[in-house]
């Protein structure tokens, strides 16, 4: 896939108004530059496209300010945008995305009008300072975040910079009313929405229906004096090293597998971090620190695969947290297959091979 | 180097009872693993189960009393005056009380000092007068940052475990009490107990991934799961990669 | 009077005045430790410095070790035997000897003939000892001076039994040969004297003195008034160090218990985390806190077996030196692996307390220093602010229950009275497994009528496994809780199927004021069953093994009510090859399972080995922690279930027409 790639700052320079001091906006030419940015992108709905709804003259601005990580919308960013909609949507308002890479999902997602961020690198304050910019310069009524690792440090830095209340962790929203958790899920706080909310992931339904105009918009920023991170490197998570509790995609062995080589092979191939139960870690099978449950480690994957494992209450312990198991083990009444989602009843020990073809040819 | 790390009056997440915030303790870990001079420092009406932080390796508390409902940030910013440190540590966000994890960004601009989020481990820079902290990012991933001191960072739950609790540690460590800056707080919120939603059913909504739509709709469906008996290596296979796919778990299979 | 006689006599008399010098030494050193104390049943502890505990000590100590020590020693009859004669003859022989110096004696050929009879059941119990090290040492008996010891023995009382066949013989034999036979003796007695007497200081010989002296001071004498005194000791949370970090910070009377030890190995082969190749050995233990004592201490002189798959250690010590560390004489991982199981305190045929040493190690290494085993901070972790080791809600506690009655003792009319047993569920009540036994045990109280109720939310955790971590200040505060919650309500009995919550509830939480007449399930259910209260069918002819948990036999000398409940249930029962006091651990005490130290095998695994053996197809159980052990085991293997769960499968056959009621 291509994409043209675009230039805020010539963009911004077509939208300057000459010959005023301050650089200011004049947000009548935002169609022209948008256009192209939106015919570049090669639109693959395979249902019937959405009406696409224009608002022209919106009475106010609800910003939303994505992780969007390379420009794609996160699932978490998709339902910031749905509660930014249904502020907007109550009184004709307009949503505004604040990113640092715009892309082509945004007039899909629910976005009416988009402006870019000048950020180089890795630096969350001076991404603050923008957004702070534009909070006051737009004169914004609402400001969304999604309440993630990058995104709730944001809207603090925001909160602090602006001097604005931030409702942080909301956990339901309507136009009306914020609430969130407070004093450890014993009380529930609720109040009208402020101007900055960062809401917590699943909470609101992300838009649906219609589609939007995802126009640009140009917006003079302030310039940024050089900020306290003198250099940033981001470390993947690479699945083969990752801490067992921090893994997204965890897949086990048990006193079922003997072939630990098709094992290890497995986990590589599916890009899973390996793990195992006790009586495999005993053995010396795997380290210890691939233990998982109650006297190894406990999981946040949000799926495990277990093979051959019986799914002893102080293994099951270990995945409590876990959303989605899939088991393999000749034994219909194994506790694990009771847990799982997808159950197996097959011989781990063949079963391996196969998923291992199968992966192999898909590569192909 | 100087290091203080603050405390906020936490909660036991079950149990409601006072308790240190456990993330906080970990950034005491970070900050004793350190090195150097590390106090910890509250504003509060009342210590109760926060001089348990005394236990977890550090010899000296300063607690700063204000009323109950005061604004925190007047007496912090009084008592980190006094004798700047060159590090801040703070957790995340707190627990029990407003939760929301502001404060330490309020002070950073209070103080005019950088803040960095989320810090799973600290070492000394590469040059004096810097710090490298190890971010964390969410699912296992880390971002290295190089950051010139003084400066606040919160720390993160994958940071190590606290040091684990010696009461006797606890019982000789130092109280330093002096009244705070009364700083009265508008409320704003209205609170009443905590009423538990259902997590929002993800609905797929138009220009999701096709992996993303798959998602929705099994997660929709679950409850009851799917069992195949005896099936072939390969169809076992071949159901698992499908329900791998349907989860997003793999490379849009 | 025959002059090699009188020259024997006179050794014994340096003998002696060299071994008052070796012993006085010894003592000295004693005296790094501090003040003497006494523990009471409850775990009151107490001064044992006083004119009137001294001499109550002393004159009990004929029957403390004619009663109690040889009830132990007489366990191993070869042992008992052999220990009779070289004890025996070898003090009696040799304080015979000494009496020769009085002329009449001296001169008496019937004295010398007695004075022979003596050295020669020594040298009998010498030989024995010989042949039980000979040729091949058996691996819990150690090396090195013990291994020597034979020799002096022979040396010594048989140079004594020629001495006094010297003085014996004199109308039957040439007068030069018999004097050349007295002089050959005292040549041999002296040497192989020199050897024993030397062996006071480091040696075998040690325990005789060291022993004697621990008996009379015995820093548990309840013992001895047949008391199960195992309640560990209340500590003072203001003494101004918690725990014990070098020998000093010993009572001097546990000091001497620590020199007591002959290194016989009885504690070493009773270890279930020995057997499962952790890094523990009790004697050893023993051995390493004996030996750091002295200035200058190291571990080197110590011949028996090692700590299995040991971490290094340093092995230095001192009277002031830390004990636990790399860099000292005892590894943590040592102190860790042990599960509080007292078999070795049972086996000791010295009577010695090791649970109460490793106890007050670890209370050093948890209060002070904050020095625990990776998984084991969590839970204490979490009993400090919900006080419940998972940080589980404490109304969940009777979630096991749904569907059951379960009255709260809460919610329970002041018109009914006290309750006939307050049932306290235990941290298993939030086990799913365990929540079997509990329904089990509920529906046979239902079933039998009994006015029984529970705390509810109101239970918090008794505190047992804070205890066993070395974490006092945390039980001292649940008991107190505990029993704050408990003067609210009244009740008759304590009912739990729990036997960590009954010892401390019955025994520990005394020191803090909470007295309670305390039942086990089992004792409950057989009184129920013996009144009539249940009826019981008879479960076919199935074979069963009853594992008996630690903390109910050793702890509280409960091993009869379990099997006699087994035995009207119509089975057949086996016994393993330990059972009743001698049992051996499922692995799950001690805080050992979040301690977690790594070893060769799973003592629950072992354990199972000694069950399957028997051939029985279940193994009864009787406590949440066997159960939860015993059902980690994977493979093939007995069933597991709880005696409850059994009496409720033949009360239910009972009412089947089919079955067949046992009269
Ligand atoms: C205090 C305590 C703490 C513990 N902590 C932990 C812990 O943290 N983590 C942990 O894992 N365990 C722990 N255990 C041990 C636990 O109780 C079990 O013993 C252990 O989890 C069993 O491991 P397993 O399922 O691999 O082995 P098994 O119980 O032997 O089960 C093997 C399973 O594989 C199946 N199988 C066999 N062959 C095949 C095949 N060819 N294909 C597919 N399936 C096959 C069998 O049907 C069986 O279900 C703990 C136990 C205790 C007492
Ligand atoms: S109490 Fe049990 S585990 Fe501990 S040392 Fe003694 S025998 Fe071994
Ligand atoms: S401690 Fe007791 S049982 Fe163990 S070796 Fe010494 S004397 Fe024998």
């Amino acid at each position: 896939m291509t994409r043209q790639r675009r230039d805020p700052r010539a963009e911004e320079r077509q939208q300057l108004v000459a010959g005023t001091l301050r650089r200011r906006l004049d947000r009548t030419q935002r169609a022209a530059v948008a256009a192209p940015v939106i015919a570049a992108a090669p639109v693959t709905v395979t249902e019937a496209a959405p009406r696409l709804r224009v608002i022209a003259e919106p009475a106010y601005l609800v910003a939303v300010v994505p992780d969007a990580p390379g420009g794609r919308l996160t699932p978490h960013d998709r339902q910031v945008i749905g509660a930014a909609r249904l502020l907007a949507d109550a009184g004709g308002g307009a949503v505004l995305a604040l990113v640092e890479t715009p892309s082509d999902e945004f007039g899909a997602a629910g976005i009416d009008r988009v402006l870019a961020l000048p950020v180089a690198g890795y630096d969350p304050e001076g991404k603050a300072e923008a957004v702070a910019a534009v909070l006051d310069g737009l004169s914004l009524r609402h400001a969304l975040f999604p309440d993630s690792a990058d995104g709730g440090d944001l809207a603090r830095r925001v909160a602090a910079l602006s001097g604005e209340a931030l409702f942080a962790g909301a956990e339901n929203l309507s136009p009306k009313a914020v609430t969130r958790a407070a004093r450890a899920r014993k009380a529930e706080q609720r109040r009208a929405p402020p101007r900055l909310i960062a809401l917590a992931a699943d909470a609101v339904a992300p838009h649906a229906g219609t589609r939007h105009e995802a126009a640009m918009l140009a917006f003079t920023f302030p310039p940024r004096a050089p900020g306290a991170v003198l250099a940033a490197e981001f470390i993947p998570a690479d699945p083969a090293r990752v801490s067992l509790a921090e893994a997204e995609f965890v897949v086990s062995a048990g006193n079922g597998i003997s072939d630990f080589d098709a094992f290890r092979a497995l986990a590589t191939a599916l890009n899973a971090t390996p793990g195992a139960s006790r009586m495999v870690c005993d053995a010396g099978l795997m380290p210890r620190a691939a233990q998982v449950g109650a006297s190894g480690t406990v999981l946040t994957a949000n799926c495990y695969f277990a093979l051959g494992i019986a799914g002893a209450p102080q293994h099951l312990q270990g995945i409590t947290g876990c959303e989605h198991v899939v088991a393999v083990n000749t034994d219909l009444h194994a506790a694990m297959i009771e847990r799982a989602g997808l159950a197996i009843v097959a011989d781990a020990q063949q079963v391996m091979p196969a998923l291992l073809r199968l992966l192999a040819g898909e590569d192909a | 180097m100087k290091i203080v790390v603050l405390l906020s009056a936490g909660r036991h997440r079950v149990s409601g009872q006072p308790a240190p915030v456990p993330v906080e303790l970990q950034a005491l870990r970070l900050a004793v693993e350190l090195g150097g001079e590390v106090t910890v420092l509250h504003a509060g009406p009342e210590l109760g189960a926060l001089a348990d932080a005394l236990g977890h390796g550090v010899g000296r508390l300063i607690h700063r009393v204000i009323a109950d409902g005061d604004d925190p940030l007047p007496s912090l910013m009084a008592a980190l005056t006094d004798n700047p440190p060159d590090l801040i540590l703070a957790g995340r966000s707190g627990q029990g009380g407003e939760d929301a994890g502001l404060l330490p960004y309020s002070l950073a601009r209070a103080l005019g000092r950088p803040i960095l989020a989320d810090a799973a481990g600290l070492s000394a820079g590469p040059e004096a007068g810097t710090l490298a902290v190890e971010q964390a990012l969410p699912r296992g991933a880390r971002r290295r940052v190089v950051l010139r001191l003084p400066a606040i960072v919160t720390v993160h739950p994958a940071a190590p475990a606290p040091l684990p609790f010696a009461f006797a540690a606890m019982r000789r460590g130092v109280i330093e009490s002096a009244p705070g800056i009364s700083a009265p707080q508008a409320v704003e919120v209205e609170e009443r107990p905590y009423r538990p939603r259902p997590k929002l059913i993800a609905k797929a909504a138009a220009g999701a991934s096709a992996a993303e739509r798959l998602k929705a709709a099994t997660q929709a469906a679950g409850g009851g799961g799917t069992l195949l008996v005896d099936p072939s290596p390969e169809e076992a296979a071949r159901a698992i990669l499908a329900h791998l796919a349907a989860l997003g778990l793999r490379r849009d299979g | 009077m025959i002059p090699a006689g009188t020259a024997f006599s006179l050794l014994i008399l340096a003998l002696a005045a060299l071994a008052a010098g070796l012993v006085a030494r010894r003592v000295r050193l004693w005296k790094s430790g501090s003040e003497a104390r006494l523990v009471s049943a409850v775990g009151r502890t107490i001064s044992a410095v006083s004119a009137d505990k001294l001499i109550a000590g002393l004159k009990a100590l004929p029957r403390r070790y004619l009663v109690d020590v040889h009830h132990v020693v007489g366990r191993d009859p070869y042992a008992a035997r052999m220990h009779a004669l070289a004890a025996g003859g070898l003090l009696g022989g040799s304080l015979l000897a000494l009496a020769g110096l009085i002329p009449v004696l001296g001169m008496s050929r019937l004295f010398w003939a007695v004075v022979a009879l003596a050295f020669a059941a020594a040298l009998a119990g010498g030989f024995m000892v010989g042949r039980r090290r000979l040729p091949e040492k058996p691996a819990r008996l150690s090396g090195g001076r013990f291994q020597r010891l034979p020799l002096y023995l022979a040396a010594y009382t048989g140079g004594g039994l020629l001495v006094a066949l010297a003085g014996v013989l004199p109308p039957l034999a040439p007068q030069a040969l018999l004097a050349s036979f007295g002089w050959l003796g005292l040549a041999l007695a002296a040497g192989g004297g020199i050897g024993l007497v030397l062996q006071i200081d480091r040696g075998p010989m040690r325990h005789a003195f060291a022993g004697a002296a621990h008996l009379v001071l015995h820093p548990r004498p309840g013992r001895f008034e047949g008391e199960r005194a195992t309640a560990l000791a209340a500590l003072d949370l203001d003494a101004p160090r918690l725990g014990a970090a070098t020998p000093a910070d010993f009572p001097v009377n546990r000091l001497i218990g620590f020199d007591a030890c002959i290194q016989c190995g009885r504690c070493e082969t009773a270890c279930p985390a020995f057997a499962a190749g952790q890094p523990l050995n009790p004697k050893r233990l023993i051995q390493d806190l004996a030996a750091a004592i002295e200035p200058n201490a190291t571990n080197a002189a110590y011949a028996g077996s090692p700590y299995p798959n040991a971490r290094p250690v340093a092995g230095v010590g001192g009277p002031a030196l830390p004990l636990v560390g790399a860099g000292a004489m005892i590894h943590p991982d040592t102190l860790w692996s042990c599960t509080t199981c007292r078999a070795c305190v049972e086996e000791c045929p010295m009577m010695i307390e090791h649970v109460d040493a490793i106890v007050d190690l670890r209370r050093y290494q948890t209060l002070e220093l904050g020095a625990l085993p990776l998984k084991a901070a969590p839970p204490l972790m979490e009993l400090r602010y919900a006080d419940e080791t998972a940080g589980r809600p404490l109304a969940a506690r009777t979630d096991f229950a749904a569907g059951l009655t379960l009255p709260l003792i809460s919610a329970r009319p002041a018109e009914k009275g006290p309750a006939e047993v307050l049932l306290w569920l235990g941290e298993g009540a939030y086990e799913l497994r365990y929540g079997r036994t509990l329904r089990a045990l509920v529906t046979l109280l239902l079933k039998a009528g009994v006015d029984f109720a529970v705390l509810g939310p109101e239970e918090r955790d008794c505190g047992d496994l804070a205890r066993r971590l070395g974490d006092e200040a945390t039980f001292q505060r649940l008991a107190r809780a505990n029993i704050a919650t408990l003067a609210r309500y009244s009740f008759t009995r304590i009912l739990t199927a729990d036997p960590h919550a009954l010892h401390a509830l019955r025994n520990e939480y005394r020191a803090f004021g909470g007295e309670y007449e305390v039942v086990h399930h089992t004792a409950f259910l057989d009184e129920l069953a013996a009144s009539g209260r249940l009826t019981l069918g008879a479960l076919g002819q199935a074979r069963v093994t009853y594992h008996d948990p630690c903390y109910l036999g050793r702890y509280n000398g409960e091993i009869d009510a379990p099997r006699r409940l087994l035995d009207r249930l119509g089975l057949e029962r086996l016994e393993m090859e330990r059972s009743g006091k001698r049992s051996m651990c499922c692995g799950g005490g001690g805080g050992a399972p979040v301690s977690d130290i790594e070893g060769e095998r799973r003592i629950p695994d072992i354990r199972m080995g000694q069950a399957t053996a028997t051939g029985a197809a279940i193994v009864a159980v009787a406590c949440p922690q066997c159960s939860a052990m015993l059902e980690g085991v994977t493979g093939e293997r007995p069933e597991v279930a709880d005696i409850a769960e059994l009496v409720l499968m033949a009360v239910e056959a009972a009412k089947l027409p089919a079955a067949q009621v046992l009269a």
